[in-house]
């Protein structure tokens, strides 16, 4: 799946490459800025991937994570053995997290390796107009990386507690996966204002906060603290759910 | 049964936590010690005499206009730029050192839109098209900081502008102290003396110990959401890092010097009216006060969805960019949005916001003023 991932930014680049120069403005933000500098491909890639591709593959992996044990039917032997249902559960999420947190960076590391191997690299500059070099874009890109990986925290929680509700382990990703398109649909309601800040999927495109010149911390902030109540709310459930489940039978 | 329950009891317990953490955050903090009592009149000359010359802060602007929103960071064309302003939340960081020293970003989502003033160097960048505009202050520019559509206004502009309306039309008071930006600020009130205006009240919050405007509320009648509200959410009264100010537009962008106008003559009007001035074809105004009716005559303004603005008065409107670069394109944005947000009333079409009206007459005529549409009608007519 990481490897799936990895094709995106590849594809952006070879597509750009062949194609003729992109006018600005047009098409995704920052499509035009890659031929002047290979760096971009990674955000690119990473703006593209936000609203599908990551969250699809984030809610495979934690979908999966109970319930692909419970439909194998390996999960009772796994809690056979004196680990502990809570400890088998953190384990999983920690799985889940990790994939959240490698999948971002992927996307990010790879775009900036082929973006570098078929465009130049030079000063990269940011939305406020100021041009940084080489390396510090690159912290940025990291930073996005991580921005991502915190974004995706809160879908890992969902996709673990809809896994820990079935053994059909399609069923836990399938409606991961749809919650978050879901909430980025009411995301997208004007008439739902109200709600948009309470929305795991509201700050996930704000990670161009960081692209400025001094960065804006504010969003980094209140979507770590967004996803960490969806952590321990859905945690809680996933919880109170594995634990009081019969699994045995 | 009870260790089911005793299991469960997380699920229940987290989200009530966090209910609470936000109902809790969201109360306003218990206020410290309140401000000293002070007149009107003592509120207004904090504001004059205010100090604070270096400050970085993060403004929120809402509109509740009743204009159909338009897509952010659109076109670069300034007309609409200046249009998307009001129609819509907006962020923006100010930053300021001195008089001479100015940075406003307004960001927008993937991309942003920078005025940078340094010395006699001023700056625009637009990252969404990757553009750039130059101008050279002349040496004897008095300071004023010329903004551009585009470029939100600080409440320090606004609450000056507003100040200098003040007259006899106007009811002064000083309502219940406010919180702003996490500082407690007195609460200015101007309530228009006269039925006849859409405008119900304008709250400008003032800083308690520095008299630095922190806010501009403006409320219509029949509306409890402020029509317009620019506010900062957090402030920082220290010199922001001087490296803000330096700006040498990014490598690949395209960059337009702005011929710097005759500022003692044209600066101040847009360039249709600025047109409109020299052809001796300058708006009349009828009524005073909060009340006064301006009317354009035929012909005076070339794209009528561009007096629909908040303010009243063209002479408060920003200058906008000469030569614009795409009038075509512009004309068809400012003619759909006319399109979408004009109804027919008898005699031509009107433009309704909750602040300010706007009729356009089938004769070309454009009336406008914060007043009811009879008004407008009874201004139209010849006397």
């Amino acid at each position: 799946m990481l490897c799936a991932l990895a094709a995106i930014p590849i594809l952006i680049a070879v597509a750009v490459r062949l194609s003729s120069s992109v006018p600005p403005g047009r098409g995704p933000a920052f499509l035009d800025r890659i031929t002047q500098n290979g760096l971009f491909v990674g955000v690119t890639a990473m703006l593209v991937s936000v609203p599908l591709f990551l969250p699809l593959t984030v809610g495979v992996v934690a979908g999966d994570t109970v319930a692909g044990e419970a439909g194998l039917g390996t999960l009772r032997y796994l809690l056979v053995a004196p680990a502990g249902r809570v400890r088998l559960l953190l384990v999983k999420y920690a799985g889940a997290v990790a994939f959240a947190v490698a999948a971002p960076l992927v996307v990010a590391l790879v775009g900036a390796g082929i973006g570098a191997a078929l465009f130049p690299v030079g000063p990269v500059t940011l939305l406020s107009g100021d041009s940084i070099g080489a390396a510090e874009a690159l912290q940025r890109l990291l930073l996005i990386a991580a921005y991502l990986a915190v974004s995706l925290m809160g879908l890992s929680a969902i996709g673990l507690f809809m896994s820990t509700l079935t053994d059909v382990p399609v069923g836990a990703m399938a409606s991961t996966v749809v919650l978050s398109v879901v909430s980025q649909v009411l995301d997208a309601l004007p008439q739902l204002e109200w709600l948009h800040p309470w929305l795991f999927s509201h700050y996930w495109l704000d990670f161009a906060d960081l692209l400025r010149q001094p960065i804006a911390w504010e969003s980094f902030l209140t979507n770590a603290l967004l996803q960490g109540g969806y952590v321990a709310v859905f945690g809680a459930l996933a919880y109170g759910r594995f634990v009081t489940k019969d699994v045995l039978s | 049964m009870t260790r089911t329950w005793l299991r469960w009891m997380p699920a229940a317990v987290v989200p009530a936590v966090i209910a609470a953490g936000v109902l809790s955050g969201s109360l306003p903090a218990s206020a410290g010690d309140p401000l000293p009592e002070k007149t009107p009149r003592q509120v207004l000359l904090m504001v004059a005499q205010h100090g604070e010359k270096s400050l970085s802060g993060t403004l929120e602007q809402t509109s509740q206009m009743g204009l159909p929103e338009l897509p952010k960071a659109g076109a670069g064309s300034p007309e609409t730029a200046w249009l998307e302003l009001l129609t819509g939340p907006h962020t923006a960081r100010v930053y300021l050192d001195g008089p001479e020293k100015a940075r406003v970003q307004i960001m927008d989502r993937m991309a942003e839109r920078n005025a940078v003033r340094n010395g006699d160097e001023l700056w625009f960048y637009n990252s969404k098209d990757n553009t750039a505009a130059h101008a050279q202050l002349p040496a004897d520019a008095d300071g004023r900081h010329e903004a551009r559509p585009g470029t939100a206004t600080t409440p320090e502009e606004l609450a000056d502008k507003l100040l200098a309306k003040l007259d006899a039309s106007t009811e002064v008071t000083v309502g219940t102290d406010v919180q702003v930006a996490g500082r407690s600020a007195y609460n200015l009130l101007l309530t228009p003396t006269s039925d006849a205006t859409l405008v119900d009240s304008v709250a400008i919050a003032v800083d308690g110990e520095t008299g630095l405007p922190l806010g501009v509320e403006v409320k219509a009648r029949g509306q409890a959401e402020p029509a317009f509200s620019v506010a900062y959410t957090s402030l920082t009264l220290e010199a922001p890092d001087a490296a803000i100010f330096n700006f040498t537009p990014p490598p690949g962008a395209t960059v337009e010097e702005i011929p710097v106008p005759d500022h003692k003559a044209a600066a101040a009007l847009p360039p249709s009216d600025a047109a409109a001035a020299k052809a001796g074809k300058r708006p009349t105004v009828t009524g005073t006060g909060w009340a006064s009716v301006l009317e354009f005559p035929a012909g005076a303004v070339a794209l009528p969805g561009k007096a629909q603005g908040g303010a009243p008065d063209p002479a408060t409107a920003n200058p906008l960019r000469p030569g614009t670069s795409d009038p075509e394109g512009t004309r068809t944005v400012a003619a759909a949005l006319l399109e979408q947000a004009a109804v027919a009333v008898p005699g031509g079409r009107l433009v309704s916001t909750s602040l300010v009206n706007v009729l356009i007459l089938n004769d070309g005529r454009v009336l406008a003023g914060s007043v009811p549409l009879e008004r407008l009608q009874a201004a139209a007519t010849p006397r």
